[in-house]
């Protein structure tokens, strides 16, 4: 959240001065600094600080959503490259992401299997202790029978195995797609087995706490899904280790985590929620649903990023009556002046879209949804900062997502019904061909460049690999020397070819830590944009090329233009 | 001389400032990181030297405050628009509201309008009773109105014959909900005890004949009503779907036998969504009829009425009075935004003094167009325009209409 308060003169006038500095001071460093150091790429950001002076802080859940829905849409995307990529356009590991799908190969097993590391809770008895303190769904804070605590969540009577169900299966996907995820299981609670802690406490209307008592448990268990057999089906959430510092904003940095440089509007991972949240129907994404831990790791005190739930996908929602889910924001100001001053005569895509019914499965589709027009209940900074370049990044992940690995996630749902489980993976799968269709199609998609052994070019077309489009008549590779310590680039040859193999110039440098840098385009009458280069970075070493830096979009663009295909 | 000083020590500072600068950049060119990891480690380090808490914003603040407000949790000083009786004109007011125990409410309030209408009550609430299947209210509290509207008895009454009338009226009532299976049948039961003492009408218009039911009588009731319905809208405060059909049953006992009367009211609300809840058919009718008690009458004030901002908007309040009412209404609805609704309506009523002349003929009727502010449960603002043929009339209301 971004909040600006108004300067006074001095104040400006410091600001402007401090700006000045810090200009001069960046042209004194592109002279000084390089482009690449010697451990360039980064596979793993650094966190080299001590932050267990970090103090909680929970964002009020009305603020976020107001400042969401009537300033954010005021908020002009700065159009910059997301700043917490490494040189080879990728996100480094960290305690925000962790590359997994798309970097390596998953297995089923492994998907499946996602964040949970630990044992499945002992249903055999339940300790209620407290009141469930995140998500909107109805659940509890307990203990199971081995006396471990558990943040419980039940179904609506509306989409009886469909919040849970959605809950297991998207903490899986989004495990995989990089995300810190809370430990998630299917469970039982059954009402014969549960008791109530003596201390345990209900926060009530007055704000006093009070014990828990039983018509507490049925003023819960009234309004969710219950079996036939009078057990409930429940999802279990571990409780997430060490000291709980809250939500992370979406914009921003933590003002008392020293590892946290990098503003959380541009951190890339946190962009690509727009695109995985299309993808799955994440429509709930705001701080209130993340949560900030502070853990040890190899003996320093660091702050671990979690998105907490994501149980808004598929479909599920508070109302069965939420039409409009996933079409608009909570409030837009375009929707409302077409509604009012046609009556509403002018329909939206959400009166008339056609939902399958099935009472695990929410208002989820394939066949009308456009990632580009999909909505959020209300949008964050993060989500407005998407450019091109995130979006393609997002959309190679989904991609790496197999028929079979989709199929595989959603079967973690437990569906009763069959053709409920395998249309939740119809319309994941729909909704991925789409992804790729046009956030790997909208920029140059040249992927994966190296130099061989011979000197020759090779590289990948993600976009034709993925399916997503016809290979392109031919590529082009402008060549040149790179000197590192100027940033100057001589031009060596052009070459083309009609593959993605292409024979590199004679004259190639040969000494140790030499560069080059590389320009190649594709072409294709389909897509024009692949004219435009990617620009690639070599260094030699030990009689081998490494790839060093990628460059897939400018540093800076247009507002208007990083926005436009959103 | 003292000018030239000045300036040169001026420049001497400059040139001060710019040998630490350039000594500053000497030295930070010296301690250039060497690595990736040296220069975010570096970034790092500069950071945890201007360490602190997360600062809540003025604008967070605010916010966190309302929401405790409209949580309910918490209230102390309050608004309170409530008037003290229709046609009173914008009241200004507040309350104090306090828990006395972790559901139930404590409501000290008061309000009063310019034609100085007043009113002063104490309310207790006690929304969860039997687990969670009845509510309580308690209310005791005296109010005045000092002109209140008569057009005469009828469906013809002329508009341009307006009298006054006042009253002040002290009262207790005890009101009891039970919705026995949680869900959509709904029993009430309520008992008000209250004191109607007749006054002369202030204002423009002279005050009421003489030779009225009522008037300059001072009236004792214990009045007992019952009321049993189904309801299955989402909320009673603001619903897109569902409906109310309910019948409530009134009886008045004058404790000198001279005004008392039965009095039945029949309620139907029904929603009917369409394109998906973006529009909203909302019809509504309701009947009151009345019943006197032998050798008794029902003061004219207390007969049921038509004109006001929910029964037939076009109208001024209590344009209409007589034994029996039929009210009809109809809204096109119009999903705006999940915070604001438009509205088409058309009301239609009459006035009867028999329930066999409770029909569709000589109707009175009015249409217009409004804004609703709402929530998910509730419309905290209704602002309405309604054209009748005697004139146009705006309407603020922080209820539904129904």
């Amino acid at each position: 959240m971004i909040t600006f308060q108004p300067m006074s003169l001095a104040q400006r006038a410091a600001l402007g001065l401090a700006l000045t500095a810090i200009v001069v001071g960046t042209n004194i460093d592109a002279q000084k600094r390089p482009r690449f150091y010697p451990d360039d790429p980064v596979a793993r950001e650094p966190e080299t600080q001590d932050a267990s002076k970090a103090q909680p802080y929970f964002i009020q859940q009305m603020y976020e959503q107001v400042y969401n829905l009537f300033v954010q849409p005021g908020y002009k995307p700065s159009g910059t490259r997301a700043q917490n990529i490494n040189t080879i356009d990728e996100v480094p590991d960290s305690h925000w992401f962790t590359n997994r799908i798309g970097t390596r190969a998953i297995s089923a097993e492994e998907l499946t299997r996602g964040p949970n590391v630990g044992a499945p809770p002992d249903p055999s008895r339940w300790t209620l202790i407290r009141e469930k303190t995140s998500g909107s769904h109805p659940g509890f804070t307990a203990q199971d029978g081995k006396g471990e605590t558990w943040f419980l969540e039940f179904d609506p009577p509306y989409f009886p195995q469909g919040a849970t169900g959605a809950v297991v299966a998207s903490t899986k996907i989004f495990w995989a797609l990089g995300y810190n995820q809370v430990e998630t299981y299917l469970t039982t609670f059954d009402p014969k087995n549960i008791q109530i802690d003596p201390k345990a406490t209900i926060k009530r209307p007055s704000g006093a706490r009070t014990p828990f008592t039983k018509d507490d448990i049925n003023a819960i268990l009234e309004r969710v899904a219950r079996k036939p057999d009078g057990t409930y089906r429940a999802v279990a959430g571990r409780l997430i280790p060490g000291k709980i510092l809250g939500n992370f904003l979406y914009a921003g940095t933590r003002p008392d985590d020293p590892n946290d440089l990098v503003p959380h509007e541009h951190h890339r991972e946190l962009r690509a929620l727009r695109v995985f949240g299309a993808w799955t129907n994440l429509t709930d994404i705001k701080a209130a649903n993340t949560i900030d831990a502070l853990t040890t790791e190899n003996g320093r005190t660091v702050v671990k990023h979690y998105l907490q739930d994501v149980g808004s996908t598929f479909g599920m929602c508070n109302d069965l009556h939420e039409w409009d889910l996933s079409w608009e924001h909570f409030y837009q100001g375009d929707t409302t002046a077409k509604r009012l001053f046609s009556l509403g005569f002018a329909l939206s895509p959400w009166q008339t879209v056609d939902y399958k019914e099935y009472p695990s499965v929410g208002k989820f589709e394939g066949d009308r949804w456009d990632p580009r027009t999909w909505r959020p209940q209300t949008p964050t900074t993060a989500y407005m900062e998407l450019r091109d370049d995130d979006a393609f990044w997002a959309a190679r992940r989904v991609v790496a997502f197999t028929d079979d690995l989709i199929r595989a996630a959603v079967h973690v749902g437990e569906y009763s019904d069959p053709e409920a489980e395998k249309y939740i993976g119809d319309v994941l799968i729909k909704r991925r061909n789409k992804i790729a269709a046009i956030y790997m199609t909208a920029i140059n998609p040249i992927v994966s460049p190296r130099i061989d052994a011979n000197g020759s070019l090779v590289f990948e077309n993600a976009a034709v690999a993925a399916g997503a489009a016809k290979a392109p008549s031919g590529y082009r590779a402008t060549w040149m020397r790179y000197d590192n310590a100027t940033d100057q680039t001589d031009r060596l040859a052009d070459t083309q070819s009609a593959t993605t193999a292409m024979e590199g110039p004679r004259g190639l440098p040969t000494n140790n830590g030499a560069m080059v840098a590389i320009d190649i385009s594709a072409d294709s009458d389909a897509y024009p944009a692949w004219k435009k280069p990617v620009r690639a970075y070599f260094r030699r070493a030990n009689g081998n090329w490494t790839l060093v830096g990628l460059e897939r979009m400018p540093e800076r663009l247009d507002a208007q233009a990083a926005t436009k295909s959103h | 001389m003292r000018r030239r000083t000045q300036c040169l020590r001026t420049l001497g500072r400059r040139a001060l400032v710019l040998a630490a600068i350039i000594a500053n950049s000497a030295f930070a060119q010296a301690q250039e990181p060497a690595t990736r990891e040296a220069a975010t480690e570096q970034a790092q380090a500069d950071k945890s030297k201007q360490l602190h808490p997360y600062v809540t914003t003025k604008a967070e603040r605010l916010v966190d405050k309302a929401e405790t407000i409209l949580a309910g949790s918490a209230i102390h000083l309050h608004p309170f628009f409530e008037n003290a009786y229709p046609g009173g004109g914008f009241a200004f007011g507040a309350g104090w509201a306090q828990y006395v125990s972790p559901y139930n409410v404590l409501d000290v309030r008061g309000s009063w309008t310019i034609p100085g209408y007043k009113r002063a009550e104490a309310e207790f609430t006690a929304p969860r009773l039997f687990h969670r299947r009845g509510s309580l209210k308690l209310l005791g509290g005296w109010r005045e109105a000092t002109e209140v509207a008569f057009y005469g008895l009828g469906n013809d009454s002329p508009s341009n014959e307006r009298f006054n009338y006042g009253f002040t009226q002290p009262r207790a009532l005890g009101e009891l909900e039970v919705r026995p299976t949680r869900r959509f049948l709904t029993l009430r039961g309520g008992f008000e005890y209250t004191n109607w003492n007749f006054q002369e009408g202030q204002g423009s218009s002279p005050t009421v004949p003489a030779n009225l039911p009522g008037v300059d009588a001072e009236i004792t009731y214990r009045h007992f009503n019952a009321m049993a319905g189904f309801d299955w809208r989402p909320s009673p405060g603001y619903a897109r779907r569902g409906g109310l059909y309910a019948v409530t049953l009134h009886d008045y006992r004058d404790s000198n036998e001279n005004f008392g009367f039965r009095q039945i009211d029949y309620d139907v609300v029904q929603h009917l969504p369409l394109l998906r809840e973006a529009w909203v058919l909302s019809l509504h009718a309701f009947a009151a009829t009345t019943d006197t008690k032998a050798d008794q009458r029902i003061p004219f004030f207390m007969l049921p009425y038509l004109g006001s901002g929910d029964t037939l908007r076009g109208f001024p309040s209590f344009r209409f009075r007589d034994r029996n009412t039929l009210l009809l209404q109809g809204e096109w609805r119009i999903m705006v935004n999940r915070f604001m609704d438009t509205a088409f309506f058309y009301d239609a009523g009459k006035v009867a003094a028999h329930t066999s002349d409770l029909d569709f003929n000589h109707m009175h009727t009015d249409y217009g167009f409004g804004l609703r502010f709402h929530g998910p449960l509730n419309t905290p603002l209704r602002v309405e325009v309604a054209n009748s043929r005697e004139g146009l009339r705006i309407v603020f209301a922080s209820s539904p209409v129904f």
